[in-house]
């Protein structure tokens, strides 16, 4: 077993070892959620606390690596003899160490089973788990929540409840606690909202936050230290930092950059803010998207793809701008380049990340680019170097959507990003003509 | 054009674009409780595994197109031989679905009987039994058939799949095929309730108005050596009921507080099979909450249960959403503005060309690169029929798999699906929408579970035993 976790996941890990019901545990960006979940699996079955074990989260992405990390933690052999994959076959990754599976003989066979929210249903509804750890609670709901809840409820425990005081039972969370469930939930509401309609108001850890105990985790391992602080200052962490082998991190660049985009992917300046004036296009039913800055992202990955081979990324908020980015960057011959949208972007990293902000209006009207999710994840992807690419002053001014009956908007979580950045933790840049064209 | 795509679609999240399905309007026609405890309770009835019954359509909806209609004889006398000569005819057919089908059930670890190719041959055979007694002594030869064909119509929220459609000259009939057991038909069950709601999606789809009857053949529901057909005309009180449960059915989605009524027979609850226990339950919990006999901390859960519920059920309302711009879009400016609008917003996408398939796997191509397509987006593949609704028209679902430049390669749910589509979509002018998978029963399943649990454990049984 080999494994490596800093002071504060291990904290978790003795909390969760050692206590049973519900609770959270929030991973700030990079900070190793899922490697705290998958040696807290690894722990309780090894150490014989639990017998039967279940890993949910609610894609595949996000369950093929929890696999991964548990195959790193226990070693190719111990996982295959200890774990199996079940659920949709489309979605598994078929590099797998681990046995894919939906007999149910097999699966009882196995001790920690790996499956998504939605495929529960495929598992036996008589099959039971003595402890379940779920994660990206963020963007699930309270019915994804309690669709794996129901695999561990022990019937012996509700009738014994129902035999005694069951007064102090208030809340969903509590109910299923006193049935017996031990789970631990995973997530960070400050990087995902639930799936969905707009007008979800909880999401389902933010439904064991309100009920039920609660851990953070507190050191990144993936953002150096301007990078951490600007995150910790935007979402609010309340002291995320660095760990201390990547705090002074920086970009480090095969050749020197052409004069043009020198200021741009400048290596000593982690986060980059490039100016533009791009116009704004309302495309598909609510997407936007900016061509402008489609073009200069294409450009900026084409220098960059010449100069380093470090890994890029771009994010968006718009399916439609990621549309547009990705011909882009297609039509330049430009390989591995990942364009995602920010909930795509969700559990992903890169060296250098482009964010398309796209929105630029009179009216300053930034509606979903400005929310705190979508832009603290979109600024917490990069390891070494953040340019964001779009109009300053759409978002330090900025407004989100005017709700139907009042003539007042709220302010945009973006204006406090923008001040962070121009204060603090960045450099406004304007671009040079020639890139805009 | 004073309409704008994106305004609608923020003016529809206002308003409910909820749809039924004929299915859940026979259910509600059942009884009311029973509806209820799917949507918005989400009691799931049943783990049936209807392997047998899928694979007996799949072969219906093909062998209709051919060996079916080919060996049509107006008026015959020998039925048996028919039938024979048809089953014949349809050897690859049924071959091929056999294989299919037994590939699927091993691929999702389902249990494939021993007796499957049988039971699926014997379950065919009856069927076209029926065809060849029943209906090919009372019809001519169709100039025309469809198979599985959805139907919405938006105005009046229903939604409907029909397994067969035969077109005459002068009209339409309509066919249902009883495959998952070899009982005859009941004329006043499920069976005949969904045949009626399907005949309202028809008549909309060949006139445009469901209370057009002037299309209306016939309609039948094809079983093991026989057919049943409702008396002609269809009575108003049926037809009323119909439309009354639809509309019970379409309140209920909405989250609107409609009181259901049990009729004096419930063929669930009244005969105690599977899913009484859960309907008793939620008519008792009612009836407790209105005498006030439930605990404050019970009452607060199952709030927030119910809570959740509605906000699935108002998901499920936006997968249709798509559907219902199309529809008001083309109401107002007429089919071929709408569509070019909807094509500059990417919602609807034109000018594709069936090339080839490879097992579900089939290639479209169209003349220019501009797409807005992406992989893992659904759309609903229509082909469009002269003077038929855009949403009436026959269609299949598929999932993008990969857009290169003037290329389109998508993934059908079946082999099946796609041999189909070979026979009745291809060869139409392509009319593609964004589509969405409803998962809504999936979600409401745990909220149903705690919501027992939560009586389980916050009631106490002496509750229960004065309710009696």
């Amino acid at each position: 077993m080999s494994l490596c976790l800093d002071t504060e996941q291990l904290r978790i890990l003795k909390w969760r070892i050692n206590s049973k019901g519900i609770a959270a545990c929030i991973g700030p960006p990079g900070c190793g959620k899922t490697t705290t979940g998958s040696a807290l699996a690894v722990k309780l079955v090894a150490e014989g606390i639990t017998d039967k074990l279940l890993l949910v989260a609610y894609t595949n992405a996000a369950v093929n690596e929890f696999a991964w990390e548990i195959c790193n933690i226990m070693g190719p052999t111990a996982a295959r003899e200890y774990c199996i994959r079940t659920g949709n076959r489309a979605g598994i990754d078929c590099e797998l160490p681990i046995e894919f599976s939906i007999n149910a003989e097999r699966i009882r066979a196995k001790k920690i089973v790996l499956c998504t929210t939605l495929s529960l249903k495929r598992l036996s509804s008589y099959m039971r788990f003595d402890n379940m750890i779920i994660d990206e609670a963020g963007i699930e709901r309270l019915e994804h929540l309690l669709a794996p809840f129901v695999l561990g409820v022990n019937q012996l425990n509700a009738f014994q409840t129902n035999n005694r005081n069951c007064n102090s039972i208030n809340n969903l969370i509590d109910l299923a606690s006193s049935c017996g469930i031990v789970a631990t939930v995973i997530g960070d509401p400050k990087q995902s909202r639930p799936m969905g309609l707009e007008e979800y108001d909880r999401s389902a850890i933010e439904w064991v936050l309100k009920y039920g105990p609660k851990d953070t985790l507190k050191i990144t391992h993936r953002l150096p230290d301007k990078l951490s602080g600007l995150v910790n200052d935007f979402a609010r962490y309340d002291g995320l930092r660095s760990s201390p082998d990547i705090a002074s991190r920086r970009l480090i660049l095969d050749k020197s950059p052409n004069p043009i985009y020198r200021e741009i992917i400048d290596p000593e300046e982690v986060v980059t803010w490039l100016n533009i004036n791009g116009e704004e296009k309302a495309l598909g039913q609510s997407s936007w998207a900016n061509d402008i800055e489609a073009k200069v992202c294409a450009k900026i990955c084409r220098e960059l793809r010449y100069i380093t081979k470090k890994s890029i990324a771009v994010v968006t908020r718009f399916s439609e701008q990621r549309r547009i980015i990705t011909r882009y960057v297609q039509r330049s011959g430009l390989l591995n380049i990942k364009v995602s949208t920010t909930t795509g972007a969700l559990g992903t990293q890169a060296d250098i990340v482009l964010f398309s902000l796209v929105r630029n209006n009179p009216e300053r009207i930034v509606g979903q680019a400005g929310t705190l999710q979508d832009l603290n994840v979109a600024i917490s992807r990069a390891k070494e170097k953040l340019i964001i690419v779009g109009n300053f002053d759409t978002m330090l001014n900025g407004w989100s959507r005017l709700p139907s009956n009042s003539r007042y908007g709220y302010k945009s979580p973006s204006r406090r990003l923008a001040q962070l950045i121009d204060s603090k933790y960045g450099k406004l840049i304007n671009p040079p003509s020639v890139i805009c064209e | 054009m004073s309409i704008s795509v994106r305004q609608l679609y923020r003016g529809l999240e206002k308003t409910q674009t909820h749809l039924v399905q004929s299915t859940e309007i026979a259910t509600a026609s059942m009884c009311q409780h029973l509806f209820k405890l799917s949507y918005p309770y989400g009691v799931s009835r049943g783990e049936r595994d209807y392997l047998i019954a899928n694979a007996v359509h799949d072969i219906m909806s093909i062998a209709i197109h051919g060996p079916i209609t080919e060996n049509w004889h107006y008026k015959t006398k020998q039925s048996k031989e028919i039938t024979q000569k048809i089953v014949r005819d349809s050897s690859s057919i049924i071959e091929n679905i056999l294989k299919d089908t037994k590939e699927y059930a091993s691929r999702e670890a389902r249990k494939i009987p021993e007796t499957f190719d049988q039971d699926v041959r014997e379950r065919f055979e009856g069927l076209v039994t029926g065809v060849a007694k029943k209906l090919m002594k009372k019809f001519e030869q169709p100039n025309r058939t469809f198979s599985e064909i959805t139907i919405t119509n938006p105005q009046k929220h229903h939604e409907g799949r029909i397994d067969a459609i035969l077109e005459f000259s002068n009209g339409y009939g309509l066919l249902d095929w009883k495959s998952y057991d070899i009982k005859k038909a009941n004329g006043s069950g499920k069976e005949r309730w969904q045949l009626i709601s399907n005949i309202l999606l028809s008549n909309y789809r060949y006139t445009g108005d469901e209370d057009d009857w002037s299309k209306f053949r016939f309609a039948s529901i094809v079983y093991h050596g026989g057919a049943y057909m409702p008396r002609l005309p269809i009575q108003e009180k049926h037809i009323g009921k119909i439309k009354e449960d639809r509309l019970f059915s379409y309140r209920t989605l909405c989250g609107e507080k409609v009181y259901a009524q049990k009729p004096k027979f419930c063929p669930v609850c009244d005969t105690n099979a599977e899913g009484c226990s859960d309907c008793r339950f939620y008519r008792d919990d009612a009836r407790m909450a209105f005498a006030g006999q439930l605990p404050d901390n019970y009452r607060k859960i199952t709030g927030q249960l119910f809570g959740n519920r509605y906000k699935v059920l108002e998901e499920r309302a936006e997968t249709h959403r798509h559907k219902y711009v199309a529809s008001t879009m083309i109401e107002a400016y007429g089919e071929r503005t709408a569509i070019d609008e909807l094509k500059k917003y990417g919602i609807i996408h034109t000018g594709y060309k069936f090339v080839s398939a490879d097992d579900t796997i089939v290639l479209f191509r169209k003349d220019d690169d501009e797409t807005f397509l992406e992989p893992k987006k659904i759309l609903r593949i229509i082909g469009k029929e002269e003077n038929i609704p855009l949403l009436s028209c026959v269609s299949e679902q598929a999932t993008v798999i990969r857009v290169e430049y003037c290329d389109l390669i998508l993934n059908f749910r079946s082999k099946a699906t796609v041999e189909r589509a070979k026979l009745q979509l291809f060869d139409l002018p392509l009319v593609m929408i964004r589509d969405e998978i409803n998962l809504t029963r999936r979600m409401l399943e745990p909220l149903h579970k705690f919501h027992r649990l939560a009586a389980d454990v916050l009631i106490r049984k002496e509750c229960y035993d004065d309710l009696k």
